[in-house]
Formats: C-alpha cells, sequence, structure tokens
C-alpha cells in the first residue's frame, strides 16, 4: 500500500514538472512598466528568451528598440494602458536597448548572454 | 517681443532646464527635523510638514514660471536666464520630495515629466510673443495631454490619487499660468498680479491632495 502511494506521488510530480503551464515550469523573464520605469533596468535573459512587458500605468507606453537618438528598427509595440502586454524574442547575445516613445526619458536594456 | 527674440527665449529656457543640475533639496524627513527639535512635536507633524512644503513648492513654481514668462514677453535676457535657472532648481527640488517618498528611481522618472510640462509652457509663450495662433493651440493641446500622463504618473505611485483627478486638477493649473501669461502679453498689470495669485492659490488644490493621499499611503511615515 505504502509502495504504491509513494509510486503515485512520483508520477504526478513527474507530470506536473513537465507540464507547460506547471509552477514548476521556468517563468518567462519580464519587464514591468510602472510609474513611468522599466523594471528591472537591466534585465538579464538567457539567448533565445522571450522577454514579456507589461504595463502597470494607466496610459500607453512603448517598447522601443534602440534610443530615441538612434532606433534599431528590431522592435517596437505599442501598450496601450494598465495590463497591455508585449513580447520580444531575442537570439544572439548583446546588450538591446529600448525605450518609450512617448517618454522618451523612458530607457531600458536587455542583456541576451 | 519680437519672433526672434521669442524663439530665443524659448531655446534659451529649454537649454537652461536641460542643462542646470543642481538645486534645493526637499526631504520631508529633513523638513522635519527641526520640528522634532520641539518639545511639542508629534508625528501629525509629519504630515503637516509635508503638507506644508509641497505647498511651498508648488507655488514656488506658480512665481518663478511667472517670472520668466514675464521676463521673456518683456525682453529682458538677463533676468529671464536668472528666473529660468531658478525655476529649473524648483523642478529638482519638487522631483526630489517625490523621490523622498517614492525612491531614486520615482525621482528620476519624475523630473523629466515635469520638465516636459514647462518645455510646454515655452512653447506657448513663445506662440505668445511671437503671435503665433498656430504654436499657442498646438502647445495647450499639447498641455492638456500632458496632464494624463501626470495624472497616470501619481496613481502609479498612489492608488490614492486618481487618475482623471489629478489630470482635471493639473489642467486647471494649466488654464491658470496660461491667464497670467496672457495678461502678462497684454502688459495688463493689474490682471497679471490677480492671475498669478490665483494661479499659485490654485496649486494648494494640488498640493494638499498629494499630501493626504502620500499620508494615507504610508500612515506609518506620516501619520498621526
Amino acid at each position: 500500500m505504502g509502495t504504491r502511494w509513494r509510486g503515485t506521488t512520483l508520477a504526478a510530480a513527474v507530470a506536473l514538472a513537465l507540464s507547460p503551464g506547471s509552477a514548476a515550469a521556468q517563468p518567462r523573464p519580464g519587464v514591468t512598466i510602472q510609474t513611468f520605469q522599466f523594471k528591472p533596468m537591466p534585465i538579464e535573459v538567457p539567448a533565445g528568451s522571450k522577454v514579456t512587458f507589461t504595463n502597470q500605468d494607466d496610459i500607453t507606453h512603448t517598447v522601443t528598440s534602440g534610443t530615441p537618438e538612434s532606433r534599431d528598427g528590431r522592435f517596437s509595440h505599442q501598450l496601450p494602458g494598465k495590463g497591455a502586454t508585449a513580447t520580444v524574442e531575442l537570439t544572439l547575445p548583446g546588450v538591446y536597448p529600448y525605450f518609450c516613445e512617448r517618454h522618451r526619458s523612458m530607457r531600458g536594456e536587455i542583456h541576451v548572454k | 517681443m519680437t519672433h526672434t527674440f521669442g524663439k530665443f527665449c524659448g531655446a534659451a529656457l529649454v537649454a537652461a532646464v536641460l542643462t542646470l543640475s543642481a538645486g534645493p533639496y526637499f526631504d520631508p524627513a529633513q523638513a522635519q527635523s527641526s520640528h522634532a527639535m520641539t518639545a511639542m512635536a508629534t508625528s501629525s507633524t509629519k504630515a503637516a510638514g509635508l503638507r506644508s512644503g509641497l505647498n511651498m513648492l508648488f507655488q514656488e513654481h506658480i512665481y518663478l514660471a511667472a517670472a520668466a514668462t514675464g521676463a521673456a514677453l518683456g525682453g529682458r535676457e538677463a533676468e529671464f536666464k536668472a528666473a529660468a535657472g531658478a525655476l529649473d532648481a524648483n523642478s529638482i527640488a519638487i522631483s526630489k520630495a517625490i523621490g523622498s517618498v517614492y525612491g531614486q528611481g520615482a525621482e528620476d522618472a519624475f523630473l523629466p515629466l515635469w520638465r516636459k510640462h514647462i518645455g510646454m509652457v515655452v512653447d506657448y509663450t513663445v506662440g505668445v510673443a511671437s503671435n503665433d495662433k498656430a504654436k499657442q493651440d498646438k502647445s495647450v493641446a499639447d498641455l492638456i495631454g500632458y496632464t494624463q500622463d501626470f495624472g497616470a504618473f501619481l496613481q502609479s505611485a498612489n492608488p490614492n490619487l486618481p487618475k482623471s483627478v489629478v489630470a482635471d486638477l493639473v489642467k486647471h493649473h494649466v488654464v491658470t499660468l496660461k491667464a497670467v501669461i496672457d495678461a502678462q502679453a497684454s502688459k495688463d498689470q493689474a490682471k497679471t498680479f490677480t492671475t498669478l495669485r490665483t494661479a499659485a492659490g490654485h496649486m494648494q488644490m494640488i498640493a494638499d491632495p498629494l499630501a493626504e493621499a502620500i499620508v494615507k499611503q504610508f500612515p506609518d511615515k506620516f501619520g498621526g
């Protein structure tokens, strides 16, 4: 009886770990936009990661790659209000600056390792 | 006031607000130290100190802004530069007050946001000085749009400050300051100073709710 219980528990634990939506799955790296700031700044992620931006301000922000002085055209997403999200995927290692087009003092960096 | 000088004033003020980096520091905690020396000091003194400090800074913003726009419209270059410098020092002090409550990141985010509306006021003043109605209209539209950004910032920092309420209060700030600039441009001295008192007095409508919301948010730090 005891052996059967342990076996069932182990199988359940493995299934849970392999489930894409499980708590054991790796969380997707994310940047929160709050009080007109990108947090964390910078964010470090492994190559190939998808980074999700979530707007917590009740105003439109953008996540635009490059700097206001030198856009690089890699990505530009509008996040129109609280709760809006956007995801970018960066495959090559490097430092990727980004900013908000509406509030150009808002700047961030993604460090891809 | 010539068109050229108007443009110069605008550019100079923008340059001034962008390059100045030093200014007085308002720290509610520091402001408390003198109060704390008194035997009658209580925790409610902290809330009062915060409210009076914010009122002082916001009213100073009006008087210095009017000094700068009045000098610009009157073609008094040296006076304008000095007023613009003092106005930016006030902006930095307001940002530090925000930072003393919400941290360095919020301070760093607030300062350019606050300076942005000063740049728009400069644009409006340049539009008035150069009799450029399109520029005036665009500046007013930009300022009205800005009120939404400012409201969103404060709501994000403090949920006790609804965005729409803050935006309306800041809109009234814009309207009352615009009245001062218009009176200055028309060289109506009596109206200049009555509108100036109105504009300065209105800042209490921003400072008081902000102070109250901060006290509500951080009762252990400021509450009585």
